[in-house]
C-alpha cells in the first residue's frame, strides 16, 4: 500500500517538474507550447539509452537528458523567434505531431512502436542504488527543490522582468536594450530541459517507454496542469501536477465506473475542467482572482 | 579631437510598395539641444524615429551615433548605444509593476543574470528610485502599471527613459493630453536633461509645447525635410504654417 | 499517371480541409476568435449524420441533421464558452485553451457513447473504378468537388454580394468599428459562427461516408485546418482554401513517396516551413509583431 502511493507521489513529483517547466514557457514567456510531451519523451529516451549502454548513474543520465532536450528545444526556440500567440500554438502543435511519428518510426534509436524495455535502475557515486520507489522519490524531490530554486532566482528577478516586459511589448523591451531573441531563446530551452529532467526520470521510474506516453494527450495534460494550478505563479503548477496525478487514481475507486472507461472519463473531465476554469478563475487555484491575462 | 554629433542621418530613405515614407532626410542633432520635429500627420516623423532606432530597415542612407555607424542594427543594439525611445502609444509593460518598468530599464544584461555583483545590483535600484522620484511617481511605485491614470504613465514612459542612463532620447509625442500643470512638469524635466548634457529629439503636435522646450525645429512633409532653423523662424513662415494646418491652395 | 492519381487524391481531402480552414478562417476573421474547437463541431456534425443513417433514415435527413447540428454545436459554443470568457477581457491563452478543452470533451463523449472504432456509412460511391488505365477514381470525388464549389461559392457571393456579409468583411478589417456600423456585435458574430460552422457539415459527410468518423477526427481535421488558415494566410478565406488544398496534396504525396505513416507529418512539416520562412501566408496579409 505504501508503494502505491510512493508511486503515485513519484509521479506527481515527475510530472511537477515538467509542468514548473511548462510554466516556463506559458506563465512567464507566453510562449503557448504544446510540444512539452515531446521534450518529455526526449529526455525519457536519451536517459533510457545511456543508462542501457553506457551507465544508470543518475547524474550522467539527466546530464545526457538536458543535453539532448536543450539542443532540440532549438526547434522549437526558432518558430518562437519568428512568431507569436496563435501562429505559435499551431507551430508547436504540428511540432508535436511531426515528433510522434519520429518517436514511432525511429527504430534504431527509440525503438518504434514497441519502445524500450528494460532500463536498469539508477545509480549513483558508482554503485549506490537508487532503484527503490522511495530512493526514487526522494532524488526525485531533491530535483524538484532544485529546479524550483532556479525558477525563483530567475523569475524573481532581471530574468522575469525582461520576460515579463517581451510579452506585455516586444517593442518596448528592444527598446530599452533586451535581446527579445536570447531571451526567448533562453526561455524555452530553460523550460524544455526541465521536461527533458522529468522525463529522464519518468524512465528510470517506470523502467519502460514508448512513445504513447509523449504524445499530444500528454502535453494537453501538462498543459491542464499548469492552467489549473495557475499559469505564470510559482506552485500552481505544482498543484495541478497533485490533483491532475491523483485523479485517475481516485477515479479507480469509484464502483459505477468500468475500467475501461477510466481513460476516456479522465480525459472528459480535463476537458471540462480546462473550460471552467477559463469562464470561472482563469488565473487558475493558486492565481490572483482577477488575473489580468 | 574631433568632437562627434550625438547622433546624425544622411540621405535616409524609406518606401512602403509606391509610397516614400521618408526621402532623402539628412539631420543632426546636436549635444544639450532639444531638436523638434513638426509636420502634418503621415510626414515621416514616426517612421523617421523607426529607421533611427532599428525598427525598420532603411532603404537608402546612413545612421551615425556617436560617430559610430549605426545603420541597421538590430534595436536592443542602438538601445545600448544610448539612444533611448518613448512611443506615441506608450507600450508600458503593464503587466509589471511601475517599479519593475523602470527597473527592467537599468538591467543591461539579456542573460538570465545581470553581472557586477551585488554593488552594481544596489546602484541599479538606486538609480530605478531616483527616476521615479525625479518623475514623482513615488507614491505609485509598487502600482501594476496598467491600472495607473493617462498622465502617471506618460511620466513612468520618462522615467523607463531616464533609467537607461542613456544620452540621446527620441520622444514621441511623449506629452500629449497632458493637463497644463503636468505638461509644464514635464517641460521643466526635458530642459533639466539637456542642461546634464541630454541630447533631445521631439515630435510633439502641440506647437505651444513646442515652443516652451524645443530650442530648433525641423519642419518634415511626404517624407521630405522641408526646413530646418530656430523655433522662431520656423514658426513664422508662413508657407510651413500653412502646409502644416493643410491649407492646400498655399501649399507647394 | 501516379502523379495525377496524387493530384487527384490530394484534391480530394485537401478540397475537404480546405472546406474546414474557409469555416474557421470565416469565424476567426469576423470575430477575432481563435475558435479552435471547430475540429469538435466536425466529429458532432459527423456523428449526426452516421446515427441518422444508421437509423435507417434517408441521406437528406441525414445531411439536414448535419448542417443543424454543426450551426447549433457552433453557436453553443460561442454563447456558452467564448463570450463569457470575451466579457472577461479574455487573453488568446483562455480562448485557447477553452477551446482546447472543449475539444477534449466532445472527443471524450464520443467516444463514451460510440467508442472508439471509426463510424462509417459505406456507400458504392466510396469505391475506385478504374477510369483510366492505372488512375482509380471513386465517384464520390466529383460530389466531393461540386459540393466544394458550391459551399465556397455560396459563402463568398454571400459575403460579396449581402450587405450582411459585407458587414462581416468590414468586422474583421476593424473589429473595433462594428457599433460604428450599426451592427450588433452579438448578431455579427453568431451570423460568422453559424456559417463558419455549416462548413463543416460537408466535409463531416464527406468523411463519414469514407474513411469514416471516429472521435478523434475532430482533433486531426482541426489541426490540418489550423495549418492551412496560416498556410494560406490568416484572414484570407481564399488562402485557406489555397492551403488546404495544398496540405492535402502535401500529405497525398508524401504516402506516395514515403511511408503512410508520414502522411500525417507531412503537413506540417510543411506548416513548419512557412511559420519560420513565411509566417504571413500565401495570401496573408504582413504580419506585425
Amino acid at each position: 500500500m505504501i508503494t502505491y502511493f510512493v508511486s503515485l507521489a513519484l509521479l506527481a513529483v515527475i510530472y511537477g517538474i515538467a509542468a514548473i517547466g511548462l510554466n516556463i514557457l506559458v506563465g512567464s514567456a507566453g510562449i503557448f507550447s504544446l510540444a512539452h510531451a515531446v521534450f518529455f519523451g526526449v529526455g525519457a529516451y536519451a536517459a533510457a539509452l545511456m543508462a542501457i549502454h553506457v551507465t544508470p548513474d543518475i547524474l550522467v543520465c539527466c546530464g545526457a537528458a538536458i543535453g539532448v532536450t536543450a539542443v532540440l528545444s532549438l526547434c522549437l526556440a526558432f518558430p518562437a523567434l519568428r512568431v507569436r500567440g496563435e501562429y505559435f500554438v499551431v507551430a508547436s502543435l504540428g511540432l508535436q505531431m511531426v515528433a510522434a511519428t519520429v518517436f514511432n518510426e525511429a527504430q534504431g534509436v527509440t525503438g518504434g512502436y514497441g519502445g524500450l524495455a528494460g532500463i536498469p535502475a539508477p545509480t549513483i557515486f558508482g554503485t549506490f542504488s537508487l532503484g527503490t520507489p522511495t530512493r526514487l522519490l526522494l532524488t526525485s524531490l531533491g530535483i524538484l527543490l532544485l529546479g524550483l530554486g532556479v525558477v525563483l532566482a530567475f523569475m524573481r528577478h532581471s530574468f522575469g522582468r525582461a520576460l515579463g516586459a517581451i510579452r506585455d511589448s516586444e517593442i518596448a523591451a528592444r527598446a530599452i536594450g533586451k535581446n527579445v531573441e536570447l531571451l526567448k531563446t533562453t526561455a524555452v530551452v530553460l523550460g524544455c530541459t526541465y521536461a527533458g529532467v522529468a522525463g529522464a526520470l519518468f524512465a528510470f521510474d517506470i523502467a519502460f517507454i514508448n512513445p504513447e506516453s509523449f504524445t499530444l494527450d500528454q502535453s494537453g495534460l501538462i498543459l491542464t496542469m499548469v492552467v489549473l494550478g495557475g499559469a505564470g505563479t510559482l506552485l500552481g503548477p505544482l498543484v495541478g501536477a497533485v490533483i491532475l496525478t491523483l485523479l485517475p487514481a481516485l477515479l479507480t475507486f469509484l464502483p459505477m465506473v468500468p475500467p475501461t472507461e477510466i481513460g476516456t472519463l479522465q480525459q472528459f473531465i480535463y476537458g471540462l475542467t480546462m473550460v471552467l476554469l477559463m469562464i470561472f478563475r482563469p488565473a487558475g487555484l493558486v492565481g490572483r482572482r482577477s488575473a489580468r491575462r | 579631437m574631433m568632437v562627434h554629433n550625438p547622433l546624425s542621418v544622411e540621405n535616409l530613405t524609406k518606401r512602403f510598395g509606391g509610397m516614400t515614407a521618408v526621402e532623402n532626410v539628412s539631420l543632426e542633432l546636436r549635444p544639450g539641444i532639444v531638436t523638434g520635429l513638426v509636420g502634418p500627420n503621415g510626414a515621416g516623423k514616426t517612421t523617421l524615429f523607426n529607421l533611427i532606432t532599428g525598427n525598420l530597415p532603411a532603404d537608402g542612407g546612413v545612421v551615425h551615433i556617436n560617430g559610430r555607424q549605426a545603420t541597421g542594427l538590430a534595436p536592443h543594439v542602438i538601445a545600448r548605444l544610448g539612444v533611448a525611445r518613448s512611443f506615441q502609444d506608450l507600450r508600458l509593460f503593464g503587466g509589471l509593476t511601475v517599479r519593475d518598468n523602470v527597473l527592467a530599464a537599468t538591467e543591461n544584461s539579456s542573460w538570465p543574470w545581470q553581472g557586477g555583483g551585488s554593488r552594481a545590483a544596489r546602484e541599479r535600484q538606486q538609480a530605478t528610485d531616483a527616476a521615479i522620484e525625479r518623475v514623482g511617481l513615488t507614491h505609485v511605485a509598487k502600482i501594476q502599471a496598467s491600472d495607473i491614470s493617462y498622465a502617471e504613465a506618460k511620466f513612468l514612459s520618462l522615467a523607463r527613459i531616464l533609467a537607461t542612463g542613456a544620452k540621446i532620447w527620441l520622444l514621441d509625442e511623449p506629452a500629449s493630453g497632458l493637463d497644463p500643470s503636468s505638461s509644464q512638469r514635464f517641460v521643466r524635466l526635458l530642459k533639466d536633461a539637456t542642461a546634464q548634457g541630454v541630447t533631445i529629439c521631439l515630435i510633439e503636435h502641440n506647437l505651444d509645447l513646442m515652443k516652451a522646450t524645443a530650442d530648433r525645429l525641423a519642419f518634415l512633409e511626404q517624407g521630405r525635410l522641408l526646413a530646418l532653423g530656430s523655433v522662431d523662424e520656423i514658426l513664422r513662415d508662413q508657407e510651413l504654417v500653412a502646409i502644416y494646418f493643410g491649407d492646400k491652395s498655399n501649399a507647394a | 499517371m501516379l502523379v495525377i492519381q496524387i493530384i487527384i487524391a490530394g484534391l480530394q481531402t485537401g478540397l475537404l480541409y480546405a472546406l474546414m480552414g474557409a469555416g474557421f478562417s470565416l469565424i476567426f476573421g469576423a470575430t477575432r476568435v481563435f475558435h479552435a474547437a471547430h475540429g469538435a463541431t466536425f466529429v458532432v456534425s459527423g456523428y449526426a449524420f452516421v446515427t441518422c443513417l444508421k437509423l435507417g433514415l434517408p441521406l437528406w435527413i441525414g445531411a439536414l441533421a448535419a448542417m443543424l447540428f454543426a450551426v447549433a454545436f457552433g453557436l453553443l459554443l460561442n454563447a456558452l464558452v467564448y463570450r463569457p470568457i470575451q466579457r472577461d477581457r479574455g487573453s488568446f491563452f483562455t480562448v485557447f485553451v477553452a477551446a482546447f478543452g472543449s475539444v477534449i470533451v466532445v472527443q471524450s463523449a464520443m467516444e463514451f457513447f460510440f467508442g472508439r472504432e471509426p463510424q462509417t456509412v459505406g456507400s458504392s460511391m466510396t469505391r475506385s473504378v478504374e477510369v483510366l488505365p492505372h488512375l482509380f477514381v471513386a465517384p464520390i470525388f466529383p460530389i466531393i468537388l461540386v459540393i466544394a464549389v458550391i459551399s465556397l461559392g455560396a459563402v463568398a457571393s454571400f459575403l460579396r454580394w449581402t450587405s450582411v456579409g459585407l458587414s462581416l468583411r468590414a468586422l474583421s478589417d476593424s473589429p473595433s468599428l462594428v457599433e460604428a456600423f450599426g451592427l450588433d456585435p452579438k448578431k455579427a458574430s453568431n451570423l460568422a459562427f453559424g456559417i463558419g460552422s455549416a462548413l463543416a457539415a460537408p466535409p463531416a459527410i464527406l468523411i463519414a461516408m469514407t474513411n469514416g468518423i471516429n472521435p478523434a477526427a475532430g482533433a486531426h481535421v482541426m489541426l490540418i485546418s489550423l495549418a492551412s488558415t496560416i498556410v494560406g494566410g490568416i484572414g484570407s478565406l481564399v488562402g485557406a482554401v489555397a492551403g488546404g488544398i495544398l496540405l492535402g496534396l502535401a500529405e497525398n504525396g508524401a504516402i506516395a513517396v514515403f511511408d503512410t505513416q508520414w502522411s500525417e507529418a507531412a503537413g506540417f512539416v510543411v506548416l513548419f516551413a512557412f511559420i519560420i520562412i513565411r509566417p504571413s501566408g500565401i495570401f496573408g496579409a504582413r504580419i506585425t509583431r
